[in-house]
C-alpha cells in the first residue's frame, strides 16, 4: 500500500548528488511559488516538465498522480471564475464569469503543477532513506533526521500489521458503511495499531539499548559531488534566475 | 488535510514555515533521545491510520486523527506531523516543499492546543473522557480548517468563498473525527491505559 | 579472567508482573566462559524474561545478578556490560531499526566508540561471514524474513560480544537460513545460551540443555529430551514417557 515508485532508476537525474537535488528543488520551488506572471509560469512549467522527462520515470504513474493532486485545484476552477472580479465578464445564466478569475485559476494550475513536477523529478527520485541522510548532511537537526529514519523504517512494518487486522475483520464479515458500528470498528483498528506500535516501540528501544545506544544516530552515507552534479545545479539555478527575471521585468 | 502547491502567497508560505519551525524546535527540545523511537513508531502508526478511508454516504474520507496525535504526543506533534507530511508528499507525490511549513502548522497547532485543552480530562472518569475525546477530535479538525481558511484569505482576499467551502466541507469530517477519537480513546483506556499517560512506558525497568 | 568464576551469576532471582503469578521464582544460574547452553521449555515459562533480566531491560523483584564479576544494581551497571553480551531478539523487525543494512550493523560498534572506518570494516567482515556480502546498501524492510534474521545476527556479532543470548533464532526460517545460523554458531568459538524448541539444532550447537519449571532453571538430565517422529501433544515440551 506504500511504495516509492520513482525512487529507483538509472537516469542522469537519479545519479546526481542528492544534496544538490534537494537544494535545487527547494530554491527552484520557492522561486516559482512567488511568481504571478503567465510568461514566467509557463517557462517554469516547461522547465519542470523537461526535468521530469529526463528522469525517465513511468509517465503513466506521473500523470495519474498529477491528476489526483489537481483535484483540489479543480475547486478553484469552479469558484474563482464566479467570484474573482476583473477583466471582461460573460453572463452565464444567473451568474457572471469573470475573465480575471479564469486567468487566476490557470496561473494556480501552472504553478502548482510546475512545483509538483520538480518535486517528482528532483526528490521523489531518491528513497526516503537517502533523503534522510541528505538532510543530515545539510545540517537539519539530528533528532529530526533520526525521527524521519525511524518513521520511514516502521511505516512498512505497521502497514503490514494494518493489513492483517483488516483481513481479520473482513473474514468476520465486516463491510464498511455509514454507521456508528463502522466508525467504532475503525476506531478500534486505530487503537489496536497504536497499541501494537507502542509495544513495538518498547522492544525497539530495548534492542537499541542492548547495542549500546547513547543518544546518537550515526549516518554512514557520504555523498560525492561529481561534475555532473555541479552542471545540474548551475542549470537549475540558471533556470530559476530566468524565471525570476521574467517575473520581475514583465511586471514593471 | 493540506493546501496544494502554488496557491498561497509568499508571505503566507514564509510565515507558515517560520511558525512551523518554531513549533518543531519546541517539540524536538521536549523530545528526549529515549523517546525518539517511540515517537517515530507512533508517528508511523498515525501515518498508516490516516490512510484509512471511512465511508460517508456515497463517498469516503480519510482519517486525520490530529486530535489523538496531540493527546499522545503533545508538542512532539509538530516534528511527528512534519515528518508524516514529508512521507506523504513523497510516497503519494502530493508535493509540499513550499507548503510544508503551512501544512504542518494546519495539522500540528490544533493538535497542541487540543492537548492542553483536553488531555487532563482524558485520564478522568469514563463519561468525562469520552466527551473530552469527542470535543478533541471535533475541534482539532475545526481549528485546522480555520487555519487553512486563514492561510487562503491572507494569500488572496478573493479566496473568501473558497475558504468558506473549505470550512463547510469539513463539517462532516469533524463529526467523524469526533466519533472516532471518542471510541479510540475509550478503547485505549480499556486496553492499555498506560499509553495515555506519558510516564506509563518502560515499566519494570531500571 | 578466572575460568572458575561464572561470568553470569544469578542468585534467588524473582520476577513477575503481578505478585500472584511470578514468572521467575528463586532462580539460580551460573554461566561460565565457554559454556554453550540450550534452553528448551514451554511458552510462557519465562525464558525471554531470563534474557531480559541478564541484559538489565527489566528489573528483578528480588535476588542478585552479577555479570563479569560485577554486581548489577543500576541501569548504569548494565549499560557498561551490555555491549559484551549480544541479545538476538525474537522479531528481527524490532532489532533492525535503521533504513539500510550497513548502518544497522555498524550501529553497535559506533556506540562502542569505534571510528567510522573501523565500524564499517568490521560490519563488512561480519556480513561476509554470514554470506551477506552484497547486502550493505539494501533497505532493511525489503529483506526476506530469513535475510532479516541473518542481518539481526550480524548487528550482534559486529559488536564482538563475549556471550550471545539467542531467543528462538530459527523461528520461522527456511532450511537454508537455518543451516547458515547453525554453521555460524559451530564455527565461532563463542559462549552462548540459545532458547529454542528445535532439539536437533540444540544438539548440534550446545553442550547441555536446561529447562524451566516453576520459575526456575533445572538441568535437562531430569527431563530426558529426544526427537519425536510421531505426532505428540507435548511436541515442543520436554516431558516424561
Amino acid at each position: 500500500m506504500i511504495e516509492e515508485p520513482f525512487a529507483t532508476g538509472n537516469s542522469a537525474v537519479h545519479n546526481i548528488d542528492p544534496r544538490f537535488r534537494v537544494i535545487a528543488a527547494v530554491v527552484y520551488s520557492f522561486a516559482v511559488a512567488l511568481c504571478y506572471g503567465f510568461v514566467p509560469l509557463i517557462t517554469a512549467f516547461a522547465v519542470s516538465a523537461v526535468s521530469l522527462l529526463m528522469c525517465r520515470v513511468s509517465l503513466k504513474k506521473v500523470l495519474k498522480q498529477l491528476a489526483l493532486v489537481n483535484g483540489f485545484i479543480l475547486l478553484f476552477w469552479i469558484v474563482l471564475p464566479l467570484t474573482y472580479p476583473g477583466g471582461a465578464t460573460y453572463p452565464l445564466g444567473p451568474v457572471t464569469i469573470h475573465q480575471a478569475g479564469i486567468a487566476f485559476a490557470a496561473k494556480i494550475t501552472l504553478k502548482s503543477n510546475a512545483i509538483l513536477m520538480a518535486l517528482i523529478a528532483f526528490i521523489a527520485t531518491m528513497t526516503l532513506a537517502t533523503l534522510g541522510h541528505t538532510l543530515g548532511r545539510l545540517k537539519v537537526p539530528e533528532k529530526l533526521v533520526f525521527l524521519l529514519m525511524i518513521t520511514y523504517r516502521y511505516v512498512f512494518v505497521i502497514a503490514q500489521e494494518y493489513q492483517k487486522i483488516i483481513k481479520s475483520i473482513k473474514i468476520r464479515g465486516f463491510r464498511p458503511k455509514t454507521t456508528l458500528h463502522t466508525y467504532k470498528t475503525f476506531a478500534y483498528v486505530v487503537g489496536m495499531l497504536l497499541i501494537r506500535a507502542s509495544e513495538r516501540a518498547d522492544r525497539v528501544y530495548n534492542a537499541m539499548r542492548c547495542r549500546g545506544f547513547k543518544g546518537t544516530y550515526y549516518s554512514l552515507t557520504d555523498f560525492q559531488a561529481d561534475a555532473g552534479s555541479w552542471i545540474f545545479l548551475i542549470i537549475v539555478f540558471g533556470a530559476t534566475t530566468a524565471v525570476v527575471a521574467l517575473e520581475i521585468f514583465l511586471r514593471f | 488535510m493540506h493546501i496544494s502547491e502554488g496557491i498561497l502567497s509568499g508571505p503566507v508560505l514564509l510565515s507558515g514555515a517560520a511558525l512551523a519551525a518554531a513549533g518543531t524546535a519546541i517539540g524536538l527540545k521536549k523530545l528526549d533521545y529515549d523517546r525518539i523511537a517511540r515517537t517515530g513508531i507512533l508517528s508511523a502508526a498515525f501515518f498508516v491510520a490516516s490512510l484509512i478511508h471511512v465511508p460517508v454516504g456515497p463517498t469516503s474520507v480519510h482519517l486525520i486523527l490530529n486530535g489523538i496525535v496531540g493527546i499522545l504526543l503533545g508538542w512532539c506533534a509538530f516534528p511527528a506531523i512534519l515528518i508524516a507530511l514529508l512521507l506523504q508528499g513523497l510516497f503519494f507525490q502530493f508535493g509540499g516543499i513550499t507548503t510544508l511549513g503551512v501544512n504542518t502548522l494546519i495539522m500540528a497547532l490544533p493538535a497542541v492546543i487540543c492537548y492542553y485543552l483536553f488531555a487532563p480530562f482524558i485520564s478522568g472518569k469514563k463519561t468525562v473522557a469520552v466527551a473530552a475525546a469527542f470535543a478533541c477530535g471535533f475541534l482539532c479538525v475545526l481549528f485546522s480548517a480555520l487555519i487553512m481558511a486563514a492561510a487562503l484569505i491572507f494569500s488572496e482576499e478573493n479566496f473568501l468563498e473558497i475558504s468558506a467551502i473549505v470550512i463547510v466541507s469539513h463539517l462532516p469530517i469533524m463529526m467523524i473525527e469526533g466519533v472516532i477519537t471518542a471510541f479510540c480513546i475509550l478503547f485505549l483506556k480499556k486496553v492499555q491505559p498506560a499509553l495515555l499517560s506519558q510516564s506509563g512506558q518502560y515499566k519494570n525497568g531500571y | 579472567m578466572n575460568q572458575k568464576e561464572p561470568i553470569i551469576k544469578m542468585r534467588g532471582v524473582c520476577f513477575g508482573y503481578s505478585d500472584t503469578a511470578p514468572i521467575l521464582k528463586d532462580l539460580d544460574f551460573d554461566f561460565y566462559k565457554g559454556d554453550k547452553i540450550g534452553i528448551i521449555a514451554p511458552n510462557g515459562s519465562g525464558k525471554t524474561t531470563l534474557f531480559h533480566l541478564i541484559m538489565g531491560l527489566i528489573k528483578p523483584s528480588c535476588g542478585d545478578i552479577e555479570i563479569f564479576q560485577a554486581p548489577m544494581k543500576t541501569e548504569a551497571d548494565f549499560a557498561d556490560i551490555r555491549h559484551r553480551i549480544g541479545l538476538l531478539f525474537q522479531d528481527a523487525d524490532d532489532q533492525l531499526f535503521c533504513p539500510t543494512v550497513l548502518e544497522d550493523v555498524a550501529f553497535g560498534p559506533l556506540n562502542m566508540g569505534k571510528s567510522r572506518k573501523d565500524a564499517i570494516d568490521i560490519s563488512r567482515r561480519t556480513l561476509a561471514f554470514l554470506g551477506l556480502t552484497d547486502f550493505e546498501n539494501r533497505i532493511t524492510f525489503k529483506l526476506s524474513g530469513g535475510e532479516k534474521k541473518l542481518v539481526s545476527l550480524a548487528t550482534i556479532l559486529s559488536m564482538e560480544p563475549e556471550v550471545l543470548l539467542l531467543d528462538e533464532p530459527l523461528m520461522g526460517l527456511d532450511i537454508k537460513t537455518r543451516s547458515v545460523i547453525t554453521r555460524a554458531l559451530m564455527e565461532m568459538n563463542s559462549s552462548y545460551i540459545i532458547i529454542s524448541h528445535n532439539i536437533n539444532f540444540l544438539e548440534s550447537t550446545t553442550h547441555s540443555t536446561l529447562t524451566m519449571r516453576e520459575g526456575s532453571l533445572i538441568a535437562d538430565d531430569q527431563v530426558h529430551v529426544h526427537v519425536h517422529d510421531h505426532a505428540h501433544v507435548h511436541g515442543d515440551v520436554p516431558h516424561h514417557h
